[in-house]
C-alpha cells in the first residue's frame, strides 16, 4: 500500500471530520464518534489523532466559532484537504476489491465446519 | 456547575501554551454536553479521564506551524542574494580585488602543487596487480659495508616460483649493453635505454601490446618488442610487424609486437624490449665453468618482480628465498632477501625508509599553507568590514529574515567570490603549467577528461569554501538588529582576538618558508661547493669504444698538441658517480664473513695528478707492468679495513692479490646525501674507457669538437656523448635543486598573499579611523606618530609571529638537513634574517597605507561623512 499509512482510529477520526464539514472540532468529533459506533472515547485522544492527521497533510485547520458553553473560547475547526479525501476514497476502493476477491464459495464451506 | 478546578489547573500546568485555548474550549464544551446527559457526577469523572488523555508529551510541545513556512531556498530570495552579493563585490572594488587576487593566486598554485603530489603519488598504480607485486632485493655486505641491492642473481626468480607457493609470477628485466646500434634501411639510431625481459612483462605488468601476442611476445631469440614511439622512429607509418632491424655486430632481430608507450608514471621505462633467452645465449654459450642461467648465483644483474599471492607473509617468504640461495651458494651467508611493493618503489628507498614521500609530503603542507594563507585573507577582509554591512543585516532581519536564511546569503556571496576566483585561477595555471613543467622536471597537462583532476579541483575549491565561508558567515549573520543600528558592533574584542591570531598565522607561515629558503639555498650552496677531493673544472669525459681504446696513446699524444687541450687521461669510470662496487677483496686481518664493498676503478698513472688528488702515503701507479699487482686505496677503505702501516701490506682484488702502494686523500664520488665508501685504483689500461680531456677553459669547443672528429673518426656510426663534468656533478643535484627553487617560489607566493591580506586590513584601519587621524592632526600630532600608531598594532603580530615561527622552522629544518651526510648547521642568523626580512615586507606593506593616512589634510578628513 503505497502513500500515507492511517491507523484504524484515524481512519474513523477523519470520518467523522468529513461528516461534520464545516463545523469539525475536538468535541464535535467526540461526539460523531460516540454517536455513530455507540463508545465512548477519550477527547485527549482524537486531538492527539488530529494532530497526527495534520502532519500528514490529511486534514488542514483555522481557528473560529467562539461560543458561551466553552467560555469564551475558540475553536479550532478541521477540514479534509483533497489529499485526505483521496486517502479515504482509496482505503474505501482497496476494501471493496478485497470484497470482491472473496470467492462465492467462502462462506459455504464455513458454514459446513 | 464547573468542571473539576484542579484537573483544570493540572491541564494549564502541563499543557504547552499555544494548545490551552482549543483543548480548554472542547473540553468545558464536553462538560456541559455530559452533565446534560449523565449528571454532574459522572460529568466529573469523565472529565478528569479527558484530561488524563491530554498527558502526553506530544501536547506539551507546541504545535508545528503549518499555514505559513520560510523556505530557505526559496528562487526569489535566492536570485535576491546573487544580486547583494554582486552588488557588494562591485561597489568595493578595492576589497574585492585585494580578496579576488589572493584567491585566485592561493587555488592557482595551491592546485598546481596537488597536481604535482598527485603525480607523484599515482606511479605504478596504474596496474591491475599493483598492489600483489614486489620487487625482489637483496641486503648484502657486513658492518658499514652492509647495503641493499635491487638487482638479484637470475635463478632466484624461476626457482621461488617453482619452488614457492607464495609466488604467483615472476619477471626478470635486466639492462641491455650488448646491442646499441641499431639500423633499418639507411636510418641508425643508438639505443641506450633498452632491456632484456622475461615474456610475462607483458601478463604481470599492464603494458598492454598493441600488435603482438602477450603470451609468445618473442617467437624466438631474434625477436624484439619497440614501444610505439621507437617503432615510429625507424618505420615511420609502415606496419613494423615483421620487420627486421639489423643490431650490434649485424645481429637481425625481428619486429615481433608493439608496446604502448611506458606511461610517464611508470618506473620502468625503456624504448625496446629484447627477449631474456638471448641474454643468457649470449652470457653462457661456449662458458667453460660450467654457469648458466639455472645456476649462477655471482650476478646480481637482474630487476626481479613477483607477483604474491593474497595473504603471503614477507618475512616467511625472504627467509625461504634465502634458503634458497645459500643451498646454491653457501659462502653467501651475508645475503638475505627482502620485497619492496611495487607502489612504493618511486617514493621509498629499497629498504622501505622514506625517500621522495619526504618531498611530497613537504609539498603537500606547502600546498595546503598556500591555501589556508588565502583564506586566512578572506576570513579577514570580509569580518573586519562586517561593521558596514551590519546595518543591512539588521534591517533584514528586522523584516523577518531567519539567520539561517543570512547565513544563506553570506555564503551565496563567498561562493560567487570564489567562484570568479576559480575561474581566474584555471586561466592561470593554463598559462603557468608550461613554465611549471620545466621547473619541476614534470610533463603535467591539463586533462579535463581525467575524473582525477576533477576530483583534485573539486576537493580544493569545496574545502576552501568551506574553511573560508562558514565563520564570516555565522558571525555577520549573528548581529543582533538593535544594537548594531545603533551602532554598537564594533568593540567585540574577542572578534578582533580571533582576526588577530589568524594575522600571526599567516605570518607565521611566511617567515618559516622564509628561513627555510634559506637553509635550504645555503645547504644546496655548501654541497656543490664543498672540497670535493679532486679538481673538475674545465674537464670533460665520455666513454671510448673499444677500437679507438685500443689506439689511446696515438689519440692521446695528437690530442696534446691541439690548441685547448691541457691534459688528457683515462680510467675505467665516471668519477663523478663511480657505480660499480665489489665486496670480492681480502686484505691481513679480514674477518671470517665479514665483507667489505669497494668501489674499484683502474685508473691510468697521470690520473691522480690530473685530478689533483693527494697522496696521504706511498706512492703513485708508475705505468709499468708490476702495477697491474699494485693497489692505491682511498682513507675510508684503510679505515674500514683496519689496516695499520698499509704501504707494502697485501691486498686481493678480485683474482689479483697484489700490495697497497698507496693511500689516496678521501675524495667524493657520490652524491653528498651519502658518506664517502671505500675506493679501490688499479691498473688495468684494457678497462680505462673513459678518457678525460682537461681544456683551458675559453678554448674549450675548439676542443670538444677536436676530440669529436678523433671519436668519429674511430666510431662514424656512433654520436660523440660527452658531458662536461661540472654538468655531470650538477645534474647529481638537480632534484635538489628543482625543489629549492620550487620552495623559493612557493614561498615567495606565500609572502606574496600575506602581504595582500595585510595590506587589505591596513587600508581599512587607516580608512576607518580617518577621522581619528584628523582630530589628532589638529591638535598637533605629528606625521611620524601617526604612522607609528597606526603600523604599531601590525608589527606586534608580526613579531610573536616571528617567536612562533623559529623553533617550528628550526625543527623542521634539522629533519631535512637529516637527509644529508656532509651538511651544515642550523644557524641562528638565519631567523633573524627571516624575521626582519618578514617584518620589513610588513612595514612596507602597512606603512604605504599609514603614510597616505597621516599625510591627508585634516581638513579633507573631518568633512568626509
Amino acid at each position: 500500500m503505497k502513500g500515507t499509512y492511517l491507523g484504524e482510529f484515524e481512519e474513523v477520526v477523519l470520518l467523522a471530520v468529513a461528516i461534520r464539514a464545516g463545523d469539525a472540532y475536538g468535541a464535535a468529533v467526540v461526539n460523531e464518534i460516540e454517536q455513530q459506533m455507540g463508545r465512548s472515547v477519550n477527547l485527549g485522544a482524537v486531538h492527539s489523532a488530529l494532530n497526527r492527521l495534520q502532519e500528514k497533510g490529511l486534514v488542514s485547520s483555522e481557528m473560529g466559532g467562539m461560543t458561551a458553553e466553552r467560555g469564551g473560547r475558540r475553536k479550532r475547526l478541521y477540514s479534509v484537504t483533497a489529499y485526505g479525501r483521496r486517502a479515504l476514497e482509496e482505503i474505501r476502493q482497496l476494501r471493496n476489491q478485497m470484497w470482491d476477491a472473496i470467492p462465492g464459495t467462502a462462506w459455504g464451506q464455513l458454514n459446513m465446519q | 456547575m464547573s468542571p473539576p478546578r484542579l484537573a483544570d489547573r493540572l491541564l494549564c500546568f502541563f499543557l504547552s501554551d499555544d494548545r490551552l485555548e482549543e483543548v480548554q474550549g472542547d473540553l468545558h464544551e464536553e462538560f456541559r454536553w455530559q452533565v446534560r446527559r449523565v449528571g454532574e457526577r459522572r460529568a466529573r469523572w469523565r472529565y478528569w479521564w479527558d484530561v488524563l488523555g491530554f498527558l502526553t508529551s506530544r501536547f506539551a510541545h507546541k504545535r508545528q506551524p503549518d499555514t505559513y513556512q520560510t523556505y530557505l531556498m526559496s528562487p526569489t530570495m535566492l536570485r535576491n542574494y546573487f544580486r547583494t552579493a554582486w552588488r557588494n563585490l562591485v561597489k568595493n572594488r578595492f576589497y574585492s580585488l585585494i580578496n579576488i587576487t589572493g584567491l585566485t593566486a592561493g587555488l592557482a598554485v595551491g592546485m598546481l602543487i596537488l597536481l604535482w603530489v598527485q603525480d607523484e603519488l599515482s606511479f605504478d598504480q596504474f596496474h591491475r596487480q599493483s598492489a600483489a607485486i614486489n620487487r625482489l632485493e637483496n641486503w648484502a655486505g657486513t658492518g658499514g659495508s652492509r647495503q641493499i641491492w635491487t638487482s638479484t642473481v637470475a635463478p632466484i626468480a624461476e626457482m621461488g616460483k617453482k619452488e614457492l607457493p607464495e609466488i604467483k609470477e615472476a619477471t626478470r628485466l635486466s639492462y641491455n649493453y650488448r646491442f646499441t646500434l641499431f639500423k633499418y634501411k639507411d636510418k641508425t639510431f643508438n639505443e641506450e635505454n633498452t632491456i632484456f625481459a622475461d615474456p610475462t612483462l607483458f601478463t604481470m605488468f599492464d603494458f598492454p601490446l598493441i600488435q603482438g601476442n602477450p603470451t609468445n611476445p618473442f617467437p624466438d631469440n631474434q625477436s624484439v618488442v619497440l614501444t610505439e614511439t621507437t617503432a615510429k622512429r625507424y618505420f615511420g607509418d609502415e606496419n613494423p610487424i615483421g620487420k627486421t632491424l639489423m643490431g650490434t655486430d649485424n645481429t637481425l632481430f625481428k619486429v615481433s609486437g608493439v608496446i604502448r608507450d611506458f606511461p610517464k608514471n611508470s618506473s620502468i621505462r625503456r624504448d625496446m624490449i629484447l627477449p631474456m633467452s638471448l641474454l643468457f645465449d649470449q652470457m653462457y654459450k661456449g662458458q667453460t665453468d660450467g654457469l648458466n642461467q639455472h645456476n649462477d648465483f655471482h650476478t646480481f644483474d637482474y630487476d626481479t618482480y613477483v607477483v604474491l599471492q593474497p595473504g603471503a607473509s614477507i618475512a616467511t617468504l625472504s627467509d625461504k628465498l634465502r634458503t634458497i640461495h645459500l643451498r646454491n651458494k653457501p659462502e653467501d651467508t651475508d645475503v638475505a632477501y627482502l620485497l619492496q611493493p611495487l607502489p612504493q618503489m618511486h617514493l621509498y628507498k629499497a629498504d622501505g625508509s622514506e625517500g621522495g614521500i619526504e618531498t611530497v609530503r613537504m609539498f603537500s603542507i606547502i600546498a595546503l599553507l598556500i591555501l589556508v594563507i588565502a583564506c586566512i585573507n578572506y576570513v579577514n577582509l570580509s569580518t573586519a568590514r562586517a561593521m558596514l554591512r551590519s546595518k543591512e543585516v539588521s534591517m533584514r532581519k528586522i523584516v523577518g529574515a531567519a539567520k539561517s536564511q543570512l547565513f544563506m546569503q553570506f555564503l551565496i556571496e563567498t561562493a560567487l567570490l570564489f567562484s570568479l576566483a576559480a575561474l581566474l585561477a584555471f586561466g592561470l595555471m593554463y598559462a603557468l603549467l608550461p613554465a611549471y613543467n620545466q621547473l619541476s622536471g614534470k610533463e603535467l597537462v591539463l586533462d579535463f577528461s581525467d575524473y582525477r583532476l576533477w576530483r583534485l579541483i573539486g576537493l580544493t575549491i569545496a574545502g576552501t569554501l568551506a574553511a573560508s565561508s562558514i565563520y564570516p558567515a555565522l558571525f555577520l549573520s549573528s548581529f543582533e538588529p538593535l544594537k548594531a543600528l545603533k551602532g554598537k558592533v564594533s568593540a567585540r574584542l574577542s572578534e578582533a582576538l580571533f582576526r588577530k591570531v589568524l594575522v600571526v598565522a599567516q605570518f607565521a607561515v611566511s617567515v618559516i618558508l622564509i628561513a627555510s629558503t634559506f637553509i635550504i639555498s645555503n645547504q644546496l650552496h655548501y654541497i656543490q661547493s664543498k672540497e670535493l677531493g679532486y679538481d673538475k673544472t674545465h674537464v670533460f669525459g665520455f666513454f671510448m669504444r673499444d677500437n679507438m681504446s685500443q689506439h689511446y696513446e696515438a689519440v692521446k699524444a695528437s690530442l696534446l698538441n691541439q690548441p685547448g687541450v691541457a691534459d688528457v687521461t683515462r680510467a675505467s669510470s665516471n668519477i663523478v658517480q663511480i657505480g660499480a662496487q665489489t665486496g670480492d677483496n681480502e686484505w691481513d686481518g679480514k674477518q671470517k664473513g665479514e665483507t667489505m664493498f669497494v668501489r674499484p676503478v683502474a685508473i691510468d698513472k697521470d690520473f691522480i695528478p690530473f685530478f689533483k688528488m693527494q697522496l696521504v702515503e706511498g706512492a703513485n701507479f708508475a705505468g709499468t707492468p708490476s702495477d697491474s699487482l699494485h693497489f692505491i686505496l682511498n682513507e675510508t677503505a684503510i679505515k674500514r679495513a683496519r689496516i695499520k702501516d698499509p704501504i707494502g701490506k697485501p691486498f686481493r682484488l678480485w683474482k689479483d692479490k697484489g700490495t697497497i702502494v698507496g693511500v689516496v686523500k678521501d675524495f667524493h664520488f657520490e652524491s653528498m646525501r651519502k658518506k664517502i665508501e671505500p675506493a679501490v685504483f688499479y691498473y688495468r689500461p684494457s678497462q680505462m674507457m673513459a678518457m678525460y680531456v682537461k681544456t683551458t677553459g675559453q678554448n674549450a669547443p675548439q676542443a670538444v669538437a677536436k676530440t669529436e672528429r678523433f671519436y668519429k673518426q674511430y666510431n662514424p656510426d656512433y654520436t660523440f656523448d660527452y658531458a662536461f663534468l661540472d654538468d655531470s656533478f650538477n645534474r647529481l643535484y638537480r632534484s635538489e635543486q628543482q625543489t629549492g627553487l620550487l620552495f623559493n617560489v612557493f614561498a615567495g607566493i606565500a609572502i606574496l598573499i600575506s602581504c595582500l591580506g595585510l595590506f587589505g586590513l591596513a587600508t581599512y584601519t587607516a580608512q576607518v579611523r580617518t577621522r581619528e587621524i584628523g582630530v589628532r592632526k589638529v591638535l598637533g600630532a605629528s606625521v611620524t606618530g601617526i604612522i607609528e600608531l597606526l603600523a604599531k598594532d601590525f608589527i606586534k603580530l608580526v613579531i610573536i609571529a616571528i617567536v612562533i615561527a623559529t623553533p617550528i622552522a628550526w625543527y623542521a629544518m634539522s629533519r631535512w638537513l637529516q637527509d644529508f651526510a656532509y651538511r651544515i648547521d642550523v644557524q641562528w642568523w638565519v631567523f633573524v634574517l627571516a624575521g626582519l626580512l618578514a617584518l620589513v615586507i610588513a612595514l612596507l606593506t602597512v606603512s604605504f597605507q599609514s603614510i597616505k593616512a597621516a599625510l591627508m589634510n585634516p581638513v579633507k578628513s573631518l568633512r568626509s561623512e
